[in-house]
C-alpha cells in the first residue's frame, strides 16, 4: 500500500499503439525515469519542498477502470495524476481529418477527470525538423495547431518532442520532463489540497455526535500515505504526529466509544514484533471500529518508525519506542488484572528486544556517522535497559531477586496488586514469550537471561560512550551477584566502581558503592589487610561529605563508623610495614599561632588545632608538623597522643631545638600505628593553589640557648691557610656532646680534624673528620673553635649552613638540634697598593691603603718587616702624625717606607703588617662598654642584666645604624651623639645617651686591633740609570760666580752636557758582571727649548759606569722652564739558548727632574725714525 | 486539560560534573535519582557535542532520556551549571514550557543562593547544596511543591 508510485497514463492513436516505433518511445521515455530534483512550491505550504527522486508508473490508459468506488479512502496516488496523449502525425490534413477527432475524444474524457493532468506529445522525427517551417511554409505546423484547439488556458500542455530510435541525447527530452514534472505537481498540489479541505473539514466536525476518530484517522492517513508516495517522507510523518497529537487528545477527552477496549489481549500479544505493520490487520480493525487503543498505538508508532527509517533516522526510532512502552506500559498498568501474568513485562520486554533487531536489520550501523551512530547505539542501550527493568520486575515479584534495593522500587510497591485482584485474573491465557516463561520457571535461566541482557545494554553503553550508564549497570549486576552469593565477584566490581564516582564527587554514590563492598568485606570473612583499609579509608573519606548522609539508609551509621575506626585501629597495628595516605579530609591539621620557647631548655612549642570530621573518637599515636625555614631547613614538632576526640581540639607539639626564625607548615602527619596520614602544606602547586594560604610559623628567639657565631679570626695572614671561628655560646646547656656541623659554600672545605680549641676550660674537642664534636662544655661559655678552611677568595661573604645536634647534661636522652645560617665576611675590608722607585742603593715603597667596601677603616699602625736573617738591610718608615688614620671609600692613605740594602737586591719577602679595625666594630664594642657600665652602675638584678644588655646593644647598634650624621662627629671628636628618635622606654636612655656623646680619643675604643700580614716581595732591577742634564756655566758670559748661574736670557745658547750614572746594584749577583746596550732619547719639546747634540744615541751600560753626551739648548721664551727629560731604554739582547731577544728590566730618574732654569727676556733696543715732512716741497 | 507536572527529583550538577544537590521528593528511590542525576550527565554531553557551537544559546535540552517510569529533563546553564529533573513518566503530553518554566525558577534559586556573599563557592564542591545552606533546600522545595506537589523530605 504505501509503496504505490505515481500513476501517469498514456494513450495515442490505435494504430501508433501497435507499432514498432512506438514501443521505442516508450522504452526511451522509460529510460528518462525517475524524475530527479521536483521542486514543489505550493500556496498553502510556506515553503518549498524538494523531492530528490520520484518513481513513475507509465500505464496504459485503457488498463485503468474505475472500480475503486469504494468510500474508503486511500492514497491519492491511486488515480493517475498525469495523462499523456502521443501523436505522430505530421500531415495537417491527415490532421484534420483523422488525427484531430482521436485527440479529442481522448481530451473529452481526461478532463473531466478531477485532480488530473494532461500532455500531449507530438512526436516528430529528428531528421526531418528544420527543413522547413515559419518563414517559408506559411502554413502553420500540426503542434500548432494543436496548441491552438487543445491549449485553451495559458498552461503549455502540448509538447514537442523531436526523436529518434537510437538518440539518447538527454537535451531533446528536457522540455517533455519539465512539463511532466509541472503536470504531476499542478495535479499533485490541487488533489492535495482537496483531500487536506476534506481532513480540516473532519477534524472541526470532532464535537459533533457521530464524528467518528476512525474514519477520519483513514481520511488524513490517506495523505500521509500520499506523501510517502511520492517520497515527502517529513510530511507523512508530520501527518501520523498530529494524529497522535489527536488520539492522545480524544483519549483525554475520554470520548472513546468508537475504540473497542484499551486492550483484547490475544495469544502472542506479548512476544510480536512491535514494528511489524503486518502482523494484524490493523486497517480493517480500524475500519471496523474494532481496533484496541492497544493495537491503534502499536499500529500508529510502528507506521511512523517505518517513515523514520526511511529518512534515515534510526535513533528516533529507539527513543520514540522507549517513551512508548513507557508510557504505555504505565497505561497498561490499570487494567494489568485483566491480562495475563507478567504480560506488561514480557510484552515490553520483548518489544524492545524486537525493536533493537529490528532497527539493526533496518540501518546497518556502516551507514552512520559519529555521532549517529553514538547515538544510536545509545538508544539502543536504554532499549536493552528498558528489557532489564522488566526482568527486575518479574524478577521481584516471582522471587529470583531480593524486595529491595536497588531492584525493587517504589513505583513497583504502588502498583503492586492486592491478591484479590490477582485471584480475579483471567488465567485462561498465559504470555507467550518463551524466554520470559523459561526466567519465571526457572531462576538459573532467570539470572542468565539477566546477565545477557544487562551485559548486552552495558555492551551497547560502552560502545556509545555512556561510561556512567554502563557503571550503573555494573552496579545492579554487583548487586545480583551478592544476592546470588557470588561475594567474590561483587567485591571485585564494587571495589572497582569507587574509582569512577570519585573524579566527579559523586561522594553519594561512592560512599553508598563503598559501603556494600566493606558489607560484602565483612560477610566474606576476609583478612583485614592493607586492601581493605583502602577501601575503609575510601568510605571515611566519604562519610566526611555530607552528601554520603542522604543514600545512607542505616540509621546507626554513626555507630558502625565508630566500630570500623576501631576495627581501623587494630588493623593498622597489624600492618606489616607502613602505610602513607595522603591528603586524607577525615582529619586536618593546623598551626594556631607563633611557636613559644621553654624557658628552662632549648625546645620550641607550637599549638596545632586538630579536627576530626568523624563523629566518633579517632585513636592515633603521635602527630606531628614539619615546618621549613628559609634555607630549606627543616623542624618536625612531635606531641604523642592517644586518641582524638571529634570536633576540634588543641594540641601542643614540640620541639627540641634552639633554631629560631619564620618557618612555614610545611607538612603535617597523624600517625595511628603504621597507617601514616599525611597532608602537604606547600610544595606542590596544585596544593598551594587550592589552600592559597600558607601557615607561617615563627619560631622566638630563645636568648639563653645554644647559639654558633661564625666570624673571623683577629690575625689574617694572607698567602697561609685561612681560618674561621666558630663562637659557641652555651647559655644555660651544660653539654655533654654537640656535633657540629658547618657546611661550607661549594668549591669551599673545612679541614674539620684540623679544627682547634683557642679557649681554655671549655670542654675538649674530639677528632673527627666530618664535624667538630665539642664534649663537656659548661654552662655560660662562650667556646671558640679554630677552623681552617680552603681558599675561599672567590666569595665576598660565605654563607655556612650550621647543623648542630647536642645533649645536655641535665637531659641526656634528649637530642637538641639547632638549624641555622650564618654569613662571614671572607674578602679584607681593605686593599693594599706599592709603588716603587729606585734611588742608587736606595728603593722607595709607596702602600696606598683603600677601602674595599663602604666601611671606613681604622689604621693603628702600619710596619714593613723583614726577617731577621736579613742582612745589611735597613727599613725606615715615616712616623705617622696621628695616633689613627682612617681610611674612606673616597680617600686612600698611603706609608712610604725606605729600604735601604748594602749588599744588592733583597731575595727575601718582606711582611706589611697592618693593624686595623672597622669604624663599625669600634663602634660597637664602645656601645657595648658603654651599656655595660651604665647597667653596672644601675641596680638590675642578675638574670635580667643578660638579655637587658643584649637587648640594648641591638637597638643600639640599630639606631645607629639607621642614620648615618654622627659618623663624622664622631671622627672629628669621638662622641657619639644618638639620633634623637632613640627611645628605650625605661630609663637608661638618658645615662646612656649622655656617656656615648663623651669626648674620647681616637683610640679608646676597646675593640681589638685586627692584624693583617701581607707579603711583599721586594722588586729587583737589571739597571738603574740616572739620568742628568748640566748646564755648563762656562758656555755662559760673565762667568763670575761658580755656584751660581749667570742671568741667561731666551734665544740665548747653553751649553749643556747629559750624564748617564747607571747601576747594577738591584741586579741579581750574575748580571753585575754584564753590560747592556741602552738607547737615550731626549723628549723634544719645540714651545721650550731648541735643542742641539746628540738627541739620541746609543750607550754601554756598566756596573757603577757613567756616559757623557754635550748638548746645547735654546730657551725660546722666558720664564722658569724645566730641562727637558731624557728617557733611556735597554736595547734587547739577543740570547743563544732560545734565539728570542730578552729586554733586560731597566729604572730611569731623573736627576734633574725637580730643576729649573730661569730665563730672563732679551733685553734691547730699536731706533724708529720719523719724517716730519720738510722735505715734502 | 492537561495533569500537572510532578518533579520527582530535582538535580544541580556543577560545570565540573560535581553534584551540588540532587532532591528527592520520593521517599526511599535516592539511590534511583542519584542514578538518573548521573547518568544524565553522559546524555547531556552527549548532546552539547552533537549540537555544537549553533544551538549553544539555548538553555533547555529537553528530554534527555526516559527510563524506569521516569524521565528526565536537562537544562545547561551559560555556565555551564547543569540542572536535571525527573518527571514520572506519563502518557499525557509534557508541555516544554511547563519543563522550562520549571528549570527556569530553579535556576533563579541557585542563581539566589549562590549570591549569597557568606557562601565560600569554591571550599567545597557543593557550594551552596551543602547542608548548611538551609535556604536554597527550602526553595527548591518551594518550586516542587508550587510545580505540582510531591511529599517534600523532612
Amino acid at each position: 500500500m504505501s509503496n504505490q508510485n505515481v500513476l501517469v497514463t498514456y494513450s495515442a492513436p490505435v494504430s501508433f499503439l501497435a507499432s514498432e516505433n512506438w514501443k521505442q518511445v516508450l522504452a526511451a521515455l522509460q529510460s528518462q525515469l525517475p524524475l530527479r530534483s521536483i521542486h514543489w512550491k505550493s500556496a498553502s505550504r510556506p515553503n518549498l519542498k524538494t523531492i530528490q527522486e520520484l518513481e513513475l508508473t507509465l500505464v496504459p490508459l485503457d488498463s485503468l477502470r474505475d472500480e475503486h468506488t469504494s468510500q474508503v479512502p486511500v492514497t491519492l496516488l491511486e488515480k493517475p495524476l498525469l495523462n499523456l496523449y502521443v501523436v505522430t502525425c505530421e500531415d495537417n490534413d491527415l490532421y484534420k481529418t483523422n488525427v484531430k477527432k482521436q485527440i479529442k475524444d481522448w481530451h473529452s474524457a481526461i478532463s473531466q477527470r478531477k485532480n488530473q493532468e494532461w500532455i500531449i506529445v507530438h512526436v516528430v522525427g529528428s531528421d526531418i525538423k528544420a527543413t522547413d517551417r515559419k518563414f517559408f511554409n506559411m502554413k502553420s505546423s500540426v503542434l500548432d495547431k494543436i496548441k491552438a484547439d487543445f491549449n485553451i488556458d495559458k498552461r503549455d500542455r502540448c509538447v514537442q518532442l523531436s526523436w529518434t530510435a537510437g538518440d539518447h541525447s538527454p537535451v531533446i527530452w528536457a522540455d517533455l520532463v519539465n512539463k511532466i514534472k509541472d503536470g504531476l505537481l499542478s495535479a499533485l498540489d490541487s488533489s492535495v489540497s482537496q483531500r487536506e479541505e476534506e481532513v480540516r473539514r473532519s477534524e472541526s466536525q470532532k464535537q459533533m455526535p457521530g464524528w467518528n476518530f476512525c474514519t477520519f484517522f483513514i481520511l488524513k492517513e490517506s495523505l500521509a500515505s500520499s506523501f510517502e508516495g511520492v517520497k515527502l517522507f517529513e510530511d507523512a510523518l508530520h501527518q501520523y504526529n498530529e494524529l497522535e497529537v489527536s488520539f492522545i487528545q480524544v483519549l483525554r477527552e475520554k470520548n472513546m466509544s468508537w475504540f473497542g477496549s484499551l486492550i483484547q489481549p490475544v495469544d502472542n500479544d506479548d512476544s510480536m514484533p512491535l514494528l511489524s505493520i503486518t502482523k494484524k490487520h490493523y486497517r480493517d480493525l480500524i475500519l471496523a471500529n474494532s481496533i484496541s487503543v492497544f493495537d491503534f498505538r502499536i499500529y500508529l508508532l510502528a507506521r511512523q518508525c517505518a517513515l523514520l527509517n526511511k529518512m534515515r533516522r534510526p535513533s528516533e526510532i529507539c527513543q520514540k519506542v522507549t517513551a512508548f512502552l513507557g508510557t504505555f506500559g504505565r497505561r497498561l498498568r490499570e487494567v494489568e488484572a485483566k491480562l495475563p501474568e507478567y504480560f506488561i513485562e514480557s510484552w515490553i520486554f520483548s518489544s524492545a528486544l524486537s525493536v533493537v533487531d529490528q532497527c539493526d536489520a533496518w540501518a546497518p550501523t556502516t551507514e552512520l556517522d559519529g555521532i549517529q551512530l553514538a547515538r544510536f547505539t545509545a538508544s539502543k542501550g536504554e532499549l536493552l535497559e528498558l528489557a532489564k527493568t522488566q526482568l527486575d520486575i518479574i524478577g521481584v515479584k516471582v522471587g529470583p531477586l531480593p524486595k529491595k534495593m536497588p531492584f525493587a522500587t517504589t513505583c513497583m510497591e504502588e502498583t503492586a496488586l492486592h491478591p484479590r485482584q490477582i485471584s480475579k485474573r483471567s488465567s485462561t491465557r498465559r504470555i507467550s514469550n518463551h524466554e520470559v516463561m523459561l526466567a519465571i520457571g526457572d531462576k538459573e535461566a532467570f539470572y542468565d537471561l539477566y546477565c545477557a541482557t544487562s551485559n548486552r545494554a552495558i555492551e551497547m553503553y560502552v560502545k556509545a560512550g555512556r561510561r556512567k550508564f554502563a557503571l550503573k549497570l555494573h552496579g545492579f549486576l554487583a548487586a545480583l551477584d551478592i544476592h546470588r552469593g557470588r561475594l567474590a565477584s561483587a567485591l571485585a566490581i564494587f571495589t572497582s566502581l569507587p574509582a569512577h564516582y570519585a573524579p566527579h564527587m559523586w561522594i553519594s554514590l561512592e560512599s553508598f558503592v563503598l559501603s556494600r563492598a566493606l558489607d560484602i568485606h565483612a560477610e566474606l570473612e576476609n583478612p583485614q589487610d592493607r586492601e581493605w583499609i583502602h577501601i575503609l579509608l575510601a568510605y571515611l573519606r566519604t562519610c566526611t561529605n555530607d552528601m554520603s548522609k542522604e543514600l545512607a539508609s542505616e540509621v546507626n551509621k554513626e555507630k558502625s563508623v565508630t566500630q570500623l575506626v576501631r576495627a581501623l585501629h587494630t588493623a593498622a597495628a597489624n600492618l606489616d610495614s607502613d602505610l602513607v595516605h595522603t591528603d586524607h579530609p577525615v582529619m586536618a591539621v593546623q598551626v594556631s599561632g607563633d611557636a613559644t620557647c621553654s624557658d628552662d631548655e632549648d625546645l620550641a612549642l607550637v599549638n596545632t588545632t586538630v579536627s576530626n570530621h568523624l563523629p566518633c573518637d579517632v585513636f592515633v599515636d603521635e602527630i606531628n608538623i614539619t615546618l621549613r625555614g628559609r634555607d630549606s631547613e627543616r623542624l618536625t614538632f612531635i606531641a604523642k597522643v592517644d586518641k582524638l576526640p571529634p570536633g576540634q581540639s588543641t594540641i601542643t607539639l614540640s620541639c627540641p631545638s634552639s633554631s629560631w626564625g619564620l618557618y612555614t607548615l610545611e607538612s603535617s602527619e597523624v600517625v595511628m600505628s603504621r597507617v601514616h596520614f599525611q597532608w602537604q602544606h606547600t610544595g606542590t602547586v596544585a596544593t598551594t593553589l587550592k589552600r592559597n594560604q600558607i601557615s607561617l610559623v615563627r619560631v622566638p628567639r630563645s636568648l639563653r640557648a645554644l647559639d654558633v657565631q661564625i666570624r673571623q679570626p683577629q690575625q689574617t695572614e694572607l698567602g697561609t691557610t685561612s681560618h674561621l671561628l666558630l663562637v659557641i655560646s652555651t647559655g644555660q646547656n651544660d653539654i655533654s656532646r654537640a656535633t657540629i656541623k658547618p657546611t661550607p659554600p661549594p668549591g669551599v672545605q673545612f679541614n674539620y680534624s684540623a679544627a682547634r680549641l683557642e679557649t681554655e676550660g671549655t670542654g675538649t674537642l674530639e677528632a673527627s673528620d666530618d664535624a667538630i664534636v665539642l664534649l663537656d662544655a659548661p654552662v655560660d661559655a662562650d667556646v671558640i673553635i679554630s677552623l681552617p678552611h680552603s681558599d675561599a677568595s672567590r666569595y665576598h661573604t660565605m654563607k655556612i649552613g650550621l647543623n648542630v645536634t647536642y645533649n645536655t647534661q641535665s637531659s641526656m636522652g634528649v637530642v637538641r638540634t639547632l638549624q641555622t645560617s650564618r654569613v662571614v665576611a671572607v674578602s679584607l675590608p681593605i686593599a693594599v697598593n706599592v709603588e716603587d722607585f729606585f734611588r742608587g742603593k736606595r728603593l722607595f715603597s709607596k702602600f696606598t691603603i683603600s677601602a674595599t667596601s663602604h666601611q671606613h677603616v681604622r689604621i693603628s699602625s702600619t710596619e714593613l718587616q723583614g726577617a731577621r736573617s736579613l742582612d745589611g738591610v735597613k727599613i725606615s718608615g715615616c712616623r705617622p702624625s696621628r695616633p689613627v688614620v682612617t681610611v674612606t671609600p673616597e680617600h686612600p692613605v698611603n706609608f712610604l717606607f725606605s729600604i735601604e740594602s748594602s749588599n744588592g737586591p733583597v731575595l727575601e719577602p718582606l711582611n706589611l703588617v697592618i693593624k686595623y679595625r672597622i669604624l663599625r666594630d669600634e663602634v660597637e664594642a664602645l656601645v657595648r662598654q658603654t651599656v655595660e657600665a651604665v647597667l653596672s652602675s644601675m641596680p638590675v638584678e642578675k638574670p635580667q642584666y643578660g638579655s637587658l644588655r643584649r637587648m640594648l646593644i641591638d637597638k643600639l647598634v640599630a639606631q645607629l645604624e639607621s642614620d648615618a650624621e654622627w659618623v663624622d662627629a664622631y671622627r672629628a671628636t669621638g662622641e657619639i651623639i644618638l639620633p634623637r628618635s632613640f627611645e628605650d622606654g625605661e630609663d637608661f636612655q638618658e645615662p646612656i645617651r649622655e656617656a656615648l656623646a663623651q669626648c674620647r680619643p681616637e683610640t679608646a675604643s676597646p675593640c681589638p686591633w685586627k692584624e693583617i700580614k701581607i707579603p711583599v716581595d721586594v722588586p729587583r732591577m737589571n739597571i738603574v740609570t740616572a739620568a742628568q742634564i748640566t748646564v755648563q756655566r762656562s758656555s755662559l758670559p760673565g762667568d763670575i760666580q761658580s755656584d751660581q748661574l749667570p742671568p741667561i736670557y731666551a734665544g740665548q745658547p747653553i751649553n749643556a752636557t747629559l750624564i748617564f750614572k747607571t747601576s747594577f746594584h738591584w741586579a741579581e749577583k750574575e748580571g753585575k758582571q754584564r753590560c747592556y746596550t741602552m738607547r737615550y732619547d731626549v723628549e723634544e719639546r719645540v714651545k721650550d727649548w731648541l735643542l742641539c747634540g746628540r738627541k739620541r744615541g746609543d750607550f754601554v751600560a756598566t756596573d757603577g759606569g757613567s756616559f757623557a753626551v754635550p748638548l746645547t739648548l735654546i730657551a725660546l721664551h722666558h720664564g722658569e722652564i724645566t730641562l727637558p727629560k731624557v728617557d733611556v731604554r735597554p736595547l734587547p739582547i739577543s740570547t743563544q739558548a732560545s734565539m728570542g731577544s730578552t729586554v733586560p728590566s731597566a729604572d730611569v730618574c731623573q736627576v734633574h727632574e725637580a730643576e729649573k732654569v730661569l730665563i730672563l727676556p732679551r733685553g734691547g733696543r730699536s731706533t724708529y725714525i720719523v719724517g716730519m715732512g720738510g722735505e715734502y716741497e | 486539560m492537561a495533569p500537572p507536572l510532578r518533579l520527582n527529583a530535582v538535580a544541580f550538577i556543577s560545570p565540573q560534573n560535581h553534584p551540588i544537590l540532587i532532591r528527592t521528593f520520593e521517599k526511599g528511590d535516592e539511590l534511583k535519582y542519584h542514578y538518573v542525576a548521573h547518568t544524565s550527565l553522559d546524555v547531556i554531553e552527549e548532546r552539547s557535542q552533537s549540537n555544537g557551537p549553533t544551538k549553544s544559546n539555548d538553555c533547555y535540552l529537553g528530554l534527555l532520556y526516559a527510563m524506569d517510569e521516569i524521565a528526565a529533563y536537562g537544562y545547561i546553564t551559560p555556565l555551564k551549571m547543569k540542572i536535571v529533573i525527573a518527571l514520572p513518566l506519563t502518557d499525557s503530553v509534557v508541555r516544554d514550557a511547563e519543563v522550562i518554566m520549571t528549570f527556569k525558577a530553579l535556576h533563579l534559586a541557585y542563581y539566589h543562593a549562590s549570591s549569597n556573599p557568606f557562601i565560600r563557592l569554591h571550599d567545597t564542591p557543593a557550594g551552596v547544596g551543602s547542608a548548611k545552606w538551609k535556604r536554597f533546600r527550602r526553595k527548591v522545595d518551594e518550586i516542587s511543591r508550587a510545580v505540582g506537589g510531591g511529599s517534600v523530605p523532612s
